[in-house]
């Protein structure tokens, strides 16, 4: 489903090389649970927009799907982007500009939907996650825990391979917290295969597996029972 | 695809709508300057050009040359040539003129009871309305007999009837004209049909008397101002042009041309088109630089808006955006600027030269192509200023974007 082998990333900071990830290498089944943890520095962030297509390795392969993506270009990353992967950051990242139905619509239109099958799925999208009647709202106009579940919607939308969580309780109080992570719960539940990075080890007890990093190694690959 | 990448631009303008006002403004002046100038040009050009046809293309002005100036003395008009027996012969010597109208005028004040206007005088025969197509609204014009006995009447330009006798009856009333410090009495037995303004000045503020009258009692000269001469058409004005200066080298004995001056309509037109087609270049240069600079703005306001955008930029890269999906939503934006700005200029242009025609009392000339050319020029001054920005905005690296705070 979804394997990452022997994975570099350098990064040219002026004359000096930084090595973010000195090979990685694990397999993610379809359906697993999978938290990412390491301190800062450790290379999560990195390992994540490999991941998420954002982003491409130095050496070593990425196959996701059966493909192999390590070596695409911006377009292809970008299709796949949008049709395999399902984004939920931090800080939301929904446009303030436009409702919560065409934040979570976007995908669907660069997938190339039409605009009454985007309508029809986005809505159905937003009433699962309990948004039902939020739809015209503005992102300002919601609670942090509304927009996280907006976003959660939106990475829902186009049934990707993958739901990529970068810290999605970082920016809200515990109880919202809790409420975002039960809303994962159910979503592995259903099915969905879930990666989450984190460094809250409270948020990490809600996967089945949890990847240590530290200094771009794998220190601890640990499967719950 | 397409149409939902325009909504989104529209939205985005929508945002902001006072930058984008502002930013369009540049557009705006430069459109509707453009239009409005190629306007006002042509509808000046048009009239003139109707009101010297109307004077028939086939009229020639024969006018005294200018003498050089002597040691100290300053050059003037050579005045003393033109006499009424050599516009007999001119028409003689000449097959292609129809005829030649002696004009005498000066300045002088018309005086009836308590109103007096300073007017412009002319002296000529009864060719003088036929040769100008110069029709009468009431009574009538000079006649052969009136010359020959140099008779004290005047016929009236429709302005100064107007403003002498009101709606009263002008003709066989008696009024004063004053010329140069004598005063004489004179009977008027005609009022001039109302005619547009010329080059030479409004006809219908001028009074006209017998070319005898004015000779003999006013300026008591054998000479006169100047001749109208008319060829048999259009077609033969520059032979008559030809003919009159060949006749008149010879008759004054004049090899350089200093003693005469010939003018025919097609090189008046012709100077006034070429003056009125560089004033209508120079000034549509200089709104095409305002268009240039509203360029400029827009490029301005789209690297702004590039910048200020950049999270959003990573988003969508992150929910599938593709290069080009990036590249189009920022240069229909950009587009979508100069095109609106455009529009609005071309309204604007239109009122403005609406508003000029109305009130130079020429006709409304707003030709396709002008509207056309500015509303062409604006957007590819929008997509060529817009494309930088928008490659900007295409090749951020979804990382980095992400990452902007």
């Amino acid at each position: 489903m979804l394997e990452i082998k022997k994975i570099k990333k350098i990064y040219q900071m002026g004359k000096v090389k930084v090595e973010a990830l000195k090979g990685v290498s694990f397999y993610i089944d379809k359906g697993e649970f999978v938290a990412i943890m390491g301190p800062s520095g450790s290379g999560k962030s990195t390992l994540m927009h490999i991941i998420g297509c954002l982003d491409q390795p130095t050496e070593g392969n990425f196959i996701i799907g059966g493909k192999d993506v390590s070596k695409l270009n911006d377009d292809r990353l970008a299709e796949i982007r949008n049709k395999s992967i399902g984004f939920v950051f931090q800080q939301f990242n929904l446009l303030s500009r436009t409702s919560i139905l065409h934040n979570v619509e976007i995908p669907l239109i660069y997938a190339g939907q039409k605009s009454k099958q985007r309508r029809k799925l986005a809505t159905q999208v937003l009433e699962s996650v309990g948004l039902g009647d939020r739809v015209k709202h503005k992102p300002s106009e919601i609670s942090g825990g509304e927009k996280q579940r907006a976003a959660i919607a939106r990475a829902l939308v186009n049934d990707p391979l993958i739901i990529l969580a970068d810290e999605p309780t970082g920016n809200l109080d515990t109880k919202t917290g809790e409420e975002i992570m039960k809303i994962f719960d159910k979503l592995h539940q259903q099915g969905h295969t879930v990666i989450m990075v984190t460094h809250e080890a409270e948020i990490a007890e809600h996967a089945q597996r949890i990847i240590h990093l530290r200094d771009g190694l794998i220190e601890k690959d640990e499967v719950k029972t | 695809m397409i149409f939902e990448i325009i909504k989104l631009a529209i939205d985005s303008l929508r945002a902001n709508k006072l930058r984008t006002l502002l930013s369009m403004l540049g557009i705006i002046i430069g459109v509707g300057a453009v239009i409005a100038i190629v306007s006002i040009g042509s509808g000046a050009r048009e009239q003139i050009t109707a009101q010297i046809s109307d004077l028939g293309s086939n009229v020639i002005n024969i006018l005294p040359g200018t003498s050089k100036g002597w040691g100290g003395s300053i050059s003037a008009s050579s005045v003393e040539v033109f006499t009424l027996e050599l516009a007999d012969y001119i028409e003689k010597a000449s097959p292609s003129v129809k005829r030649v109208v002696p004009i005498s005028q000066g300045s002088g004040l018309l005086i009836k009871g308590n109103f007096n206007i300073q007017t412009t005088i002319i002296g000529t025969n009864t060719d003088y309305q036929v040769l100008n197509n110069y029709n009468l609204a009431m009574g009538q014009f000079v006649n052969e007999g009136d010359l020959d006995t140099s008779r004290n009447i005047i016929v009236l330009g429709s302005g100064l009837a107007e403003e002498l006798f009101g709606s009263n009856n002008p003709l066989g009333e008696k009024m004063k004209l004053s010329y140069q410090e004598r005063d004489y009495l004179f009977t008027v037995i005609g009022v001039m049909e109302e005619k547009g303004k010329g080059l030479a000045g409004d006809l219908n503020e001028q009074a006209y008397i017998p070319i005898t009258t004015f000779m003999k009692k006013l300026s008591n000269s054998r000479f006169v101002s100047y001749y109208m001469a008319q060829a048999n058409s259009g077609d033969e004005a520059s032979a008559a042009v030809g003919e009159i200066e060949y006749f008149l080298i010879k008759y004054l004995d004049d090899e350089e041309k200093e003693k005469f001056n010939l003018l025919s309509q097609d090189q008046i037109l012709d100077t006034i088109s070429s003056v009125t087609a560089s004033l209508s270049l120079m000034l549509g240069g200089i709104a095409a630089i305002s268009l240039l600079v509203g360029g400029i703005g827009i490029m301005n306001i789209m690297l702004v808006s590039v910048t200020e955008r950049t999270r959003e930029i990573g988003i969508r890269k992150a929910l599938g955006a593709k290069n080009k999906n990036i590249m189009s939503q920022f240069l229909i934006e950009a587009l979508s600027l100069s095109g609106m700005g455009g529009l609005v200029g071309i309204a604007f242009g239109w009122l403005g030269a609406y508003a000029i025609a109305q009130a130079g009392k020429w006709p409304l000339v707003i030709t396709p192509i002008s509207v056309l050319l500015a509303f062409g020029f604006a957007v590819i001054i929008g997509l060529f200023f817009g494309l930088y920005p928008a490659m900007k905005a295409a090749k951020m690296d979804p990382v980095e974007a992400l990452r902007y705070e």
